[in-house]
């Protein structure tokens, strides 16, 4: 069947339709049987009989008869006394009853004289027959079929291996129609989740085999999507790669040519200051392809980070680079001895608390200090970087992730340090891991910036 | 390769995200690692060493062979990866520097083809920006790594440190030996039973460090300096790298026994076999 649509129609069709015919049939059958052995059964004859041993011998031949009575199979004859009991202790079923009391009530109201050649004691009604006694007593026949489905369908045994066998071919119908529908479906969710945290590998195609059904055709819509889409994230990062190669080569031949003058014409404060700014171009450029790069990424193929470690590491190549600076003395200091465990993108992450801590450096006065803080929450994980500095005003505090903003101190003061990507960076890293950076001044003054992780 | 290096190309699969390895585009202020009045040592043995410069960016070539020439280096500048294979098996070098990204046959594939036939001393010059490229060429064994644009003064402190340490020193004859591992200080081979373990001057002298103290730790500091003849930079994975690579090379082997373990935020030792 190539159409989800057929097969849904088809299949409700049929089940409905055979379960229709089979309680019709059954009903059928069973009303037809009833009526055929009701009718194949005379009762005058053993009414006669009856009637005549109770004359003879009173209610106790009456129950001798009937003990030997043999009625034709599947009838039972019922005589039921004025108590309502039946003569020879049979007792009745539910239903029986039921159908008994039915009739008995009915049939009072109109219960008439017998006929002239019949026996003086016999009473006949609709339904049921009344024998009088010689004491005025009634004995009331009642003549039950409910018999017959007992000896057709055999015994409660058999009746539970029908109900079972029922529920299990119906089940597998039902099971085959559903696992038809919800397997693929199934998996082109499973298939998007992981597109969408950016495994664009996946296909469906194969896993839903050679369907021609609308479930099939979705699927090879679904792969020629993630074909797109890997092209065009594999064309931006060639893109990405190509802009930073044509962008640095020059940059390398500067940094040749300018060592090149150096020996020729003597080691001028010029050169290290083209130097210098060749390196800053190189870092910017840097920042705008990781800037990019992260705007675009989707990513959410996570490892497990101990951030405890990773903290620790940038805080160490932090150091290390102010140690290069000298002059300025600024130190960060962190107590990150505990081990925090989340998940996420170990060079994201450096990246973002590596750019906070930088910036925080930059704005440290010399022989600053920075101080980072981390507070592990239940639900998630705060990483606060503060710094020494004069802080920022507080109209600029939501404005310092966007990129190349400048407060108008950092303007003022014409620093040439920094891309104006970092924060900007940092955010995008944050939130590429659903966290959340926002900078406020510290209480003793300087700016603090919080990152808060979800636990993992 | 893949056969020749399986552990370092899981590590490398690993890292092969859809999002290219975000990269720390710091301004490092490269501190000098070797003071520029090292030149003196050059004066000595040193002084015709021979280099095989492959780079596709000719006024590159140019002026960087210009550069190193005026320190006593000869320099043989090829353009392509095909003339640097042709150039490298026509002549004896003393180092290769090699471009990772070059059209026809790339960097990678240049430094495969060396590392099949020898174990001369490779420096790489990669694109800043990809961490992978950037690693991916000391795990198919190059010996360093500079990312371009760099500061010339510092690939020839680079390549003096290496130069310096592929000679054989004086006073460093005694072969070194622990379990099945045995260390020729006078050929600069090792061995692991019979079987020769085919290093690349990196990790021969990282085998070194550790085996002359067997079961103490040395810090990734001190083997940076002595392996690669530079101090250990932000960030910088060389060594665990080179690490990755002489264990796999350990285990191919058939050494069993001794380890290297790694201790966290210390430095390496190798565990004498019990």
């Amino acid at each position: 069947m190539h159409s989800l649509f057929l097969r849904f129609f088809l299949s409700f069709w049929l089940i409905i339709g055979i379960i229709i015919s089979a309680a019709a049939t059954a009903g059928f059958w069973y009303a037809e049987q009833v009526r055929e052995s009701i009718e194949d059964f005379h009762l005058s004859d053993p009414l006669f009989e009856a009637s005549a041993a109770l004359d003879a011998g009173g209610p106790i031949a009456l129950k001798e008869w009937l003990q030997d009575y043999e009625p034709a199979r599947g009838i039972t004859l019922f005589i039921i006394d004025e108590a309502g009991n039946d003569l020879i202790n049979r007792s009745m079923s539910t239903w029986t009853e039921r159908t008994y009391r039915r009739h008995r009530d009915h049939d009072k109201l109109r219960s008439r004289l017998s006929r002239r050649d019949e026996p003086q004691n016999l009473r006949r009604s609709r339904h049921l027959s009344q024998l009088i006694g010689g004491d005025g007593k009634t004995y009331t026949f009642y003549v039950s079929a409910s018999r017959i489905p007992e000896s057709i369908w055999g015994d409660s045994d058999v009746r539970l291996l029908l109900l079972i066998f029922a529920l299990l071919v119906s089940g597998a119908v039902s099971y085959a129609l559903a696992s038809a529908i919800s397997s693929p479906v199934r998996k082109l969710r499973i298939a998007t989740v992981s597109l969408a945290d950016g495994d664009l590998e996946i296909r469906v195609a194969d896993s839903l085999g050679n369907r021609r059904d609308e479930l099939g055709l979705l699927g090879r819509d679904f792969d020629t999507m993630a074909t797109k889409l890997q092209g065009a994230a594999k064309r931006q990062t060639e893109l990405s790669r190509n802009i930073s190669h044509e962008l640095r080569s020059p940059l390398a031949r500067i940094r040749v040519a300018v060592e090149l003058a150096r020996r020729k014409a003597g080691d001028l404060s010029e050169f290290s200051r083209l130097d210098d700014e060749a390196e800053r171009l190189d870092s910017l450029i840097g920042q705008i392809l990781s800037y990019t790069k992260l705007e675009a990424s989707t990513d959410r193929k996570f490892d497990v980070v101990d951030l405890g470690e990773l903290i620790g590491e940038v805080v160490e190549n932090v150091n290390y680079e102010c140690k290069a600076d000298a002059a300025k003395g600024v130190k960060v200091i962190a107590h990150t001895a505990q081990k925090i465990e989340i998940r996420g993108h170990p060079d994201a992450l450096i990246s973002a608390i590596e750019n906070v801590m930088r910036n925080a450096v930059r704005h440290s006065p010399p022989n600053g200090e920075v101080r980072v803080a981390i507070k592990r929450g239940e639900t998630n994980t705060t990483i606060s970087v503060s710094d020494s500095g004069s802080g920022v005003r507080d109209d600029d505090l939501p404005r310092l992730f966007e990129p190349f903003y400048r407060t108008r101190e950092s303007s003022e003061s014409n620093s040439l340090d920094g891309t104006g990507l970092g924060l900007a960076i940092a955010r995008r890293a944050i939130e590429l891991h659903r966290g959340q950076i926002c900078a406020r001044n510290g209480a003793e003054g300087g700016l603090v910036v919080d990152i808060s992780l979800p636990a993992s | 390769m893949d056969k020749l290096y399986p552990r370092t190309r899981e590590q490398t699969s690993a890292n092969t995200q859809i999002l290219p390895r975000i990269v720390k585009y710091s301004s490092f202020i490269i501190a000098p690692m070797t003071p520029l009045a090292d030149d003196a040592n050059m004066n000595g043995p040193d002084q015709s060493a021979s280099i095989l410069l492959i780079d596709d960016d000719r006024e590159l070539s140019a002026m960087l062979s210009d550069f190193l020439s005026a320190d006593r280096l000869r320099i043989s500048a090829c353009n392509s990866g095909e003339q640097g294979l042709l150039e490298f098996a026509n002549s004896q070098f003393d180092l290769v520097i090699l471009d990772i990204m070059m059209p026809g046959i790339g960097g990678l594939d240049v430094l495969r083809k060396i590392r099949q036939s020898s174990t001369t001393p490779v420096i790489m010059l990669t694109a800043r920006g990809d961490d992978l490229d950037r690693i991916i060429g000391l795990e198919f064994g190059a010996d360093d790594y500079l990312t371009k644009p760099f500061n010339p003064r510092e690939l020839l402190a680079r390549i003096k440190a290496i130069l310096r340490r592929s000679k054989p020193q004086n006073g460093e004859s005694r072969n070194l030996k622990l379990g099945d591992i045995t260390l020729d200080s006078r050929t600069h081979r090792a061995s692991v039973s019979a079987t020769e373990l085919a290093l690349t001057g990196t990790e021969y002298e990282i085998l070194r460090c550790l085996l002359e103290t067997p079961g103490e730790v040395v810090s990734k500091e001190n083997l940076s300096q002595r392996a690669l003849g530079r101090r250990l930079l932000p960030y910088d994975r060389s060594v665990d790298t080179h690490i990755s690579n002489l264990r796999g090379k350990l285990e191919r082997a058939g050494n069993k026994n001794e380890t290297i373990q790694n201790q966290r935020g210390v430095g390496y030792l190798l565990i004498p076999g019990s």
